[in-house]
């Protein structure tokens, strides 16, 4: 087994382990009953969707101030997890909306800054597949990359001063009884290795793509005359 | 700075000078945003009732998209006669270039808002006041500073039709929604018309600020 | 003193390898020509060394300044014919070199000298759009002497120019450093002190004249 099988599979079971312990171990919720379990999902996925964001922001600057191509890498390898842990959220949070609030989607702050971050991310993803590769390439990226995590909160905020409906944070509120906020952090910090894991592979992806020369250039390579002699 | 105004004002005028010679794009944007609201009038079935509640969305709908079409051309321009490139190889530096062919971008969008802002009141019959052009301005400034820095990026990709409203409606989102809400008030609905435009004018300093910024990883290599 | 040191320019566009550790020389007053098929990298090689892209590896200095890091500076001091004209279709002639005199903060009493200079007096008030192949050309080789460049980097000027082009080009290149890129053997050995040679982004060596590398 490579390192990354291992990492795998010890994400795999992290995951397994919060999934019993949010079926078998968690108590059912006395208003929301059986649909509150999708929460500890939901969340935790939401705040590992904001880490990998956060993650492409700091690459992103780090990439603008030094052109590194690790720092290029990481950003793409977090940006795809992310717009993967934010899909997650928003279709889980559906799920979770409509036995609750009677309807899959209200234009809240939370929901529509959470679509904005998913739409942006998505358009990263398509500019670096649409862009010729290279510096350029990862320099937009980059921009874009910074632009969307500084809108966010603007989206959120505007929205809000607008107007609102989801729940503030409950966590730190103190409102979930112990045995769910324990279910919750578990389920948060296996959600969080998992995305590390896959960021970790998918930056292992994007290194190897970098380097596989195109054929072409192996051919010329392979060809090249000697120096004529002046 | 003096030489970044004097370098922004010649950029801005020789882009307004070729419009003004070729009229290519502002008379085809003011015909744009009319077939706009004579669609949105067969869409909504507009009467004096309903009015003033579905005209604020009509505008920013038909703004928006006639934004998305002249930022787009300005660099879209530049791209196709490859002169983007002898700007940026002169002395003079790549924000001041931006500003540049952002303000000229910027005062053309106006020129279609001069169309459009009469042209609601009098179809629609909403009213038309000072408070509804101010608005509207301020938040130009902002929306054609991202525009513009998304244009220009997206002028050096394919398919750039396609991903110059994916990378820059979400980032206006912040412009429609208190833009948006200022509108409404304007229009005679309930809320705070001020706390709305000091958000746009809190908006338009941040991304200026920003997109100049940015304007150096965007032009230059 | 040297126009141009570069040291092993290499330019990858992701994976694809446009330029393999070019090495360049050029004395201050020489006329340079870069021969080569399409593709070879004349156009990769001539952008970065007019510092409108950068290597992705090398080092390059022209007139002792780093071409990455002193580019701000270096530009006051390069005149660039890019392959397209990149001209304003709806200015005059004049109106394009005055708009170029702004960016370069240089004196507007130069566009009349430029356009004088590329024979392009006649025609100053007329659109450039409505100029021929040729003449666009020469406007935008008179663009890159508007503010008295050291050093001029061509990229195959000649390619639409008619009879008297060569002409021109000498009288335009006279008292420059000037890195050439061109098609033409006989335009290269014409103009040029020095010819390099490139093939698929590699350096064939240079030689006072042409010789046949085959």
């Amino acid at each position: 087994m490579t390192r990354y099988t291992r990492l795998v599979a010890a994400a795999v079971l992290l995951m397994l382990v919060a999934g019993a312990l949010i079926f078998f171990y968690a108590p059912e919720d006395f208003l929301q009953k059986e649909p509150q379990r999708i929460f500890y999902l939901h969340v935790s996925a939401a705040i590992a969707a904001f880490a990998c964001f956060a993650v492409v922001l700091g690459a992103s600057i780090a990439y603008l101030r030094t052109e590194s191509l690790r720092a290029d890498r990481l950003a793409r390898a977090a940006a795809l997890v992310g717009v993967v842990l934010t899909t997650v959220t928003l279709v889980m949070g559906m799920l979770y909306a409509k036995p609750i609030w009677g309807t899959f989607w209200t234009w809240d702050a939370r929901l529509t800054s959470t679509l904005v971050l998913w739409i942006i991310y998505a358009g990263y993803l398509l500019l670096r597949r649409l862009a010729e590769p290279g510096r350029q390439a990862a320099r937009f990226a980059a921009v874009v990359g910074i632009f969307g995590f500084v809108d966010v909160p603007i989206v959120y905020f505007s929205v809000t001063w607008w107007r609102t409906q989801h729940p503030g944070p409950v966590i730190i509120s103190d409102a979930l009884p112990p045995q769910m906020l324990f279910v919750f952090l578990v389920t948060m910090a296996c959600t969080l290795f998992l995305a590390a894991v896959m960021v970790a592979i998918r930056y292992q992806i994007e290194t190897l793509t970098d380097e596989v020369p195109s054929p072409v250039v192996q051919l010329v390579g392979a060809q090249r005359e000697p120096e004529p002699a002046r | 700075m003096t030489r970044s105004i004097a370098v922004a004002y010649a950029v801005a005028r020789k882009d307004l000078t070729s419009e003004w010679r070729t009229r290519e794009l502002v008379p085809a944007l003011g015909q744009f945003v009319v077939l706009a609201l004579v669609i949105a009038n067969f869409g909504f079935q507009i009467d004096s009732q309903n009015a003033t509640v579905i005209a604020p969305g009509v505008l920013w709908l038909a703004l928006v998209f006639a934004g998305l079409v002249a930022f787009g051309r300005a660099f879209a321009a530049e791209r196709e006669q490859a002169s983007l490139e002898a700007m940026l190889l002169t002395p003079a530096s790549a924000a001041a270039i931006f500003a540049g062919k952002a303000i000229a971008a910027a005062l053309l969008l106006i020129a279609c808002e001069a169309v459009l802002l009469p042209a609601l009141a009098l179809m629609f019959g909403t009213p038309f006041n000072a408070e509804l052009v101010a608005a509207v301005l301020i938040a130009t400034v902002g929306m054609a500073a991202l525009g513009c820095l998304f244009a220009a990026m997206v002028a050096r990709v394919r398919s750039r039709e396609v991903l110059l409203p994916l990378l820059t409606l979400p980032l206006w989102i912040p412009f429609i929604v208190a833009g948006g809400q200022a509108v409404q008030v304007a229009m005679g609905a309930s809320g705070s018309y001020n706390q709305a435009v000091a958000l746009l004018i809190d908006f338009d300093i941040l991304f200026v600020v920003l997109t100049s910024l940015a304007a150096r990883f965007v032009l230059d290599d | 003193m040297s126009a141009i040191v570069a040291h092993e320019i290499t330019q990858r566009f992701g994976s694809d390898v446009a330029l393999d550790a070019v090495d360049l020389a050029l004395d201050e007053g020489e006329h340079l020509a870069v021969l080569g098929d399409n593709g070879a990298g004349k156009t990769t090689l001539l952008r970065i060394l007019a510092t409108a892209a950068r290597p992705t590896s090398g080092q390059l200095a022209i007139f002792g300044l780093d071409a990455v890091r002193e580019r701000k500076a270096l530009r006051a001091q390069i005149g660039y014919v890019a392959h397209a004209p990149g001209l304003y279709p709806a200015l005059s002639a004049a109106e394009n070199l005055e708009f170029f005199c702004s960016l370069h903060d240089v004196d507007r009493k130069r566009v009349p000298e430029a356009l004088a200079l590329v024979g392009l007096s006649d025609v100053a008030r007329r659109p450039a759009g409505r100029l021929s192949r040729g003449e666009q050309q020469r406007l935008a080789i008179g663009r890159a002497v508007l503010h008295s460049p050291r050093l001029l980097v061509l990229d195959e000027p000649d390619a639409s120019l008619d009879s008297d082009g060569p002409d021109l080009l000498a009288s335009v290149m006279r008292g420059r450093s000037v890195v050439l890129a061109t098609h033409d053997h006989a335009l290269a050995n014409r103009l040029c002190q020095r010819t390099v040679m490139l093939r698929n982004g590699r350096s064939l060596g240079a030689g006072t004249r042409l010789r046949v590398v085959r």
